[in-house]
């Protein structure tokens, strides 16, 4: 860690004769408040934007209130919303499929997107480059309402691309083989059945973020400078190793960055089954309700805030505790503070 | 740059504060603004001085708007839609003008209008919050071509649903389905054989009824479909469905009066002539859908949007328009009596079918939104019913463990 | 042979990236050709993978529902304003955390981690209470401002400065006795534009698709962004789904410009090298 700027100042003062000990010390407390003046914006921003609305929900989370009802309605009710919430199966099951849908859709993400981004770095030039990143891109730009109708359409079951693709695989000869069980399985309802929903709706996801992890990776790959590829080649380095030993290295703190958000993002998921299900309660047996589709459901269609507040700070504490066991064990080496 | 921004914010908040005295802000969900753009200029000219407009979001998102405002007190138009399947939970919630009070005297027009939807806009304590401005009459539509192919006569099939079932049977050797989703007939049963006295899912002392023989005979009747093959599987408003009213793989479909519109204009234009309607099996009546108008407390024209809303849901003119130009069938039954109602309709094969839905409208018992209605559709229809029909959950357990949760969350 | 060796990885790259970008494309190709046909044709099952005849007629009909351009004007400014404001206080306060020690900067990057993690669901009322304190309400500033200083974005140009800014290069500029914030705007800026133009691609894109802002905060149609417009058209009952087809092709395009603009600065930074080996 290098020396702070506060430090020598520090020294400066002791040992400066008395006339300029009036001027030093303006500097001294100029040099502390300096790195909070480049982080006002977000001071700022939080205590005018975020503080109130956080505030408001933990204070939420003790009261009984419909929202339509005004504000004058809350009435507090101690710790009687988080009771409920602890002993909802709902919410139980509503946490485990969030977890699920975390964890299926969250590591293919970053195991597609780091050697994607590596190839589109490293192994390609010019144009080509922008447009294949532009193009992987894509599903991340598309609107909820055309992922919802093309989804829609790929997963039908009796006439959805999906399903004629496998029929089509079955007829093949070589893949017959491995298909075979498919006419007798047809139609399969990916969207309507307990089973097949969550991995229908991680396929989606996959599909959706996967591009965006592309291009945080791309960012860090350019960090990695020619002369250490060039470096590693010297001392006989295949592609494969420079891509292990020199280029993963250097992007630890991306991967980290990127598997922070994917943890926070995933374990708030909710456009996407909330589309694919129609918005009918999480679909079938609630396979695909996840903790924010239900909270979205108790507090804006049930009309009980109060509790819907209960369970947020429930899943706040359950991402707080997932993404701190992720900061123990990686923030060292993620954060940089090795370097 | 902050000072820049200071002073953008201070130019901007001039701006917005500007906003005229008898305007009138409709705030609802589409097709109304296709119903407005056609009302508002003859509102206009007969009340000069008055200018509406409105704001449309889509049906969800207009009430998730709509909560806001009415939590915050601030934001709302004067004059608002409520989908029927909000509107228990909205007016008794406080958040509306009453109407029965004497600056409006909504009690005075309660004879003119279909009576179960004018009960669905009246709060717990007898007073009316919001006045019916469509209503979904529930009918069976049903294609012609493929009752005929198999020769049943509708009337017989409709008898109960004994003889709709062996109906679907006929319809299967055929390899056509009786209906798109067995669910629907679950949730037809539920909702209209209510006893008197009795609300969709509690009692009067807020006891829940899920598992009284009125929800375990919907969940047997819809069971009894699924199991022998005889529906699609097919989810609403999905491609799927819109294929099956057009290709005549599926036979018959449950829904209010407001379908005929969606069919004959974009889901199955081609298939005109091919279809009837009658009345729901088991001689049940019910309905599908409906919306209501409301004015916020925090309105700031409310004199001006009450004249509206009784422009829109009180006049003839208006409540036909509505029927002609977006298929809202009227609530005011004083229309009833309308050459409109006469006119054979050719989509349905020349069939006379408004005065069916006239009839199903006044035969539509009246049953009072109660607090949880909400929570309780979602946890029975979305939640033990599927788990029946497409996971094979025994009834009387998925009702048992439904009727637990819903004693949890409503008390 | 050894031919066929050099060139297999090659050729297996470019298939495995020419599969990948069909199956991205796909809606992309999919949503142009819905805009293209009448809604009928897009509810058939299943629906048409072709383009259709009814381009002019759903372009008059977007005209007709809503202001297209208008609206597409609004989201614009909405994302320019808040891409480079949001581009400017992120790589400040990411500048903040990095270049200094102090005390209290744990908390203060703790709780900005935290505060992504909170459900935005729940959010929404004591927003509109605060957005309606501050006398912003109706207005496109209320859209970009909150988040222009967003933990996401801090947090990603922060990880970048660590890999790619030496702190002996910033004691350098120190010795030289440039000022804190000549450093951070001459000195470490211009070397993480890379990251910037990450950002902004994330920012503009936020501020664009965003719609659970607009639909609680603008209320004059006039104001009315793209997500917004769209969506209101949106029900069940008598959508023109050709014209809202086509309009959501529209509106992705500016979107596409904007990446291609961003990711070639991005990639800029490649040829330029990077600082820290």
């Amino acid at each position: 860690m290098s020396i702070t700027g506060s430090q020598i100042d520090g020294v400066a003062v002791a040992t400066a004769p008395a006339a300029r000990k009036r001027r030093s010390s303006t500097k001294f407390w100029k040099k502390k408040l300096m790195p909070w003046l480049f982080i006002s914006p977000f001071i700022f921003l939080f205590l005018t934007f975020t503080l109130f609305p956080l505030l408001f929900s933990v204070y939420l989370s003790f009261q009984e209130w419909n929202p339509v009802a005004g504000l004058s309605s809350m009435q507090f009710v101690g710790v009687a919303n988080y009771e409920l919430a602890l002993t909802d199966p709902w919410l139980w099951q509503s946490l485990y499929n969030t977890v699920w849908l975390a964890v299926v859709s969250g590591v293919p993400q970053h195991l597609l997107a780091i050697p994607v981004a590596y190839l589109l770095v490293t192994g390609l030039r010019g144009g080509l480059r922008h447009f294949y990143t532009a193009f992987m891109f894509i599903p991340y730009i598309t609107s909820t309402v055309a992922v919802s109708l093309i989804f829609f359409s790929i997963y039908s079951a009796n006439s959805g691309i999906l399903n004629q693709m496998l029929l089509g695989l079955s007829d093949l000869p070589v893949f017959s083989w491995f298909f075979s069980w498919v006419p007798e399985a047809m139609p399969i309802r990916w969207l309507t059945s307990s089973d097949l929903l969550k991995p229908s709706i991680a396929m989606v996801v996959i599909w959706k973020y996967t591009g965006f992890n592309i291009v945080v990776y791309s960012a860090g790959f350019l960090t990695v400078s020619r002369d250490l590829y060039d470096a590693a080649r010297v001392d006989g380095c295949n592609r494969w190793q420079q891509f292990w030993h020199v280029a993963l290295p250097m992007i630890r703190p991306f991967i980290f960055f990127a598997v922070t958000l994917t943890i926070i993002g995933n374990l708030q998921l909710f456009e996407e089954p909330f589309v694919l299900t129609q918005g009918q309660s999480g679909g079938v047996a609630q396979a695909g309700l996840t903790a924010s589709y239900y909270l979205y459901l108790v507090g804006w269609q049930w009309l009980e805030m109060g509790s819907a507040a209960a369970i947020s700070w429930i899943l706040f504490i359950f991402i707080a505790i997932a993404t701190s066991v992720h900061f123990y064990f990686n923030g060292r080496k993620g954060l940089g503070e090795d370097r | 740059m902050k000072f820049q921004l200071m002073a953008g914010l201070a130019s901007l908040v001039m701006l917005g504060a500007s906003a005229s005295a008898d305007e009138i802000v409709f705030d609802g969900f589409p097709d109304f603004n296709s119903h407005l753009d056609v009302l508002i200029p003859d509102y206009e000219e007969t009340h000069p001085g008055v200018s509406i407009s409105y704001r449309m979001n889509q049906h969800g998102d207009h009430h998730k708007k709509l909560t806001t405002n009415l939590a915050t007190g601030s934001g709302a138009g004067d004059v608002v839609v409520v989908d029927v399947s909000f509107v228990g939970s909205f007016i008794n919630a406080g958040g509306f003008e009453n109407l029965s009070s004497p600056e409006y005297g909504a009690d005075a027009m309660g004879e003119d209008f279909v009576g179960y939807a004018w009960s669905q806009g009246k709060g717990a304590d007898g007073n009316q919050y919001a006045i019916p401005v469509d209503i979904g009459p529930g009918v069976m539509y049903y294609r012609r071509d493929l009752a005929e192919s198999v020769g049943a006569d509708m009337e017989q099939v409709i008898t109960d649903w004994d003889s709709y079932i062996e109906y679907g049977r006929k319809l299967k050797e055929k390899n056509v389905y009786l209906i798109a989703d067995a669910a629907d007939v679950a949730q037809a049963i539920i909702y209209t054989t209510v006893k008197d006295g009795e609300g969709y899912y509690f009692d009067e002392d807020g006891k829940p009824l899920v598992t009284s023989a009125r929800f375990v005979k919907a969940f047997e009747v819809a069971k009894r479909i699924r199991d022998e093959g005889l529906d699609g599987q097919i989810q609403a408003w999905t491609n799927e469905w819109y294929e099956g009213f057009k290709s005549g793989t599926v036979a018959t479909q449950l829904s209010g009066a407001w379908l005929l519109g969606h069919l004959q204009n974009w889901m199955a234009p081609d298939t005109a002539g091919l279809w009837g309607a009658s009345n729901l099996p088991d001689g049940i009546y019910g309905s599908w859908g409906g919306s209501f108008l409301a004015i916020p407390k925090q309105a700031k024209n409310k004199k001006e949007a009450w004249e509206f809303i009784k422009f829109l849901t009180n006049t003839s003119h208006a409540q036909l328009a509505g029927m002609k130009n977006i298929g809202a069938f009227p609530a005011l039954t004083g229309t009833y009596g309308d050459a409109a109602f006469e006119e054979p309709i050719d989509f349905l094969a020349g069939q006379k079918a408004r005065l069916l839905f006239a009839e199903v409208a006044n035969k539509v018992p009246a049953v009072a939104p109660r607090k949880g209605d909400l929570i309780a559709d979602d946890l029975i229809i979305r939640g033990a019913l599927y788990e029946v029909l497409n996971d094979g959950k025994a009834i009387e357990a998925a009702l048992r463990d439904a009727e637990r949760l819903i004693k949890r969350r409503v008390k | 042979m050894t031919k066929l060796v050099r060139v297999l990885p090659r050729v297996s790259m470019q298939a495995f990236l020419l599969v990948s970008v069909c199956i991205t494309i796909f809606p992309f190709v999919w949503v142009a050709m819905m805009g293209t046909h009448s809604r009928s044709e897009i509810y058939s099952s299943p629906p048409p993978f072709y383009f259709g005849t009814r381009l002019l007629e759903n372009y008059e009909k977007l005209l007709e529902v809503m202001p297209f351009w208008t609206v597409l004007g609004n989201s614009l400014l909405v994302s320019v304003l808040g891409t480079i404001v949001t581009v400017l206080f992120c790589s400040m306060c990411a500048y903040g955390f990095f270049a200094y020690e102090f005390r209290g900067k744990n908390i203060v990057f703790g709780v900005m981690v935290a505060s992504m993690m909170v459900p935005p669901v729940l959010t929404l009322i004591p927003f509109f209470l605060t957005v309606k304190f501050l006398g912003i309400l109706d207005t496109h500033f209320a859209l970009w401002f909150p988040s222009a200083a967003n933990a996401m974005g801090i947090f990603l140009v922060r990880q970048y400065m660590v890999t790619s800014v030496s702190r002996d290069l910033l004691d350098a500029a120190k010795v030289d006795g440039a000022s804190d914030f000549r450093i951070y705007w001459s000195v470490v800026l211009p070397l993480i534009k890379p990251v910037l133009a990450t950002l902004a691609i994330i920012t503009f894109i936020a501020l664009w698709n965003n719609f659970l802002m607009p639909l609680i905060v603008i209320s004059s149609p006039e104001k009315y962004v793209l997500t917004l417009a769209l969506r209101s058209l949106q029900s069940v009952a008598n959508t023109p789904w050709g014209a809202v087809m086509l309009g959501t092709f529209m509106s992705m395009v500016p979107l596409l410009i904007a990446f291609l603009f961003f990711s070639k600065q991005m990639m800029a930074g490649l040829t330029a090298g990077a600082v820290k080996g």
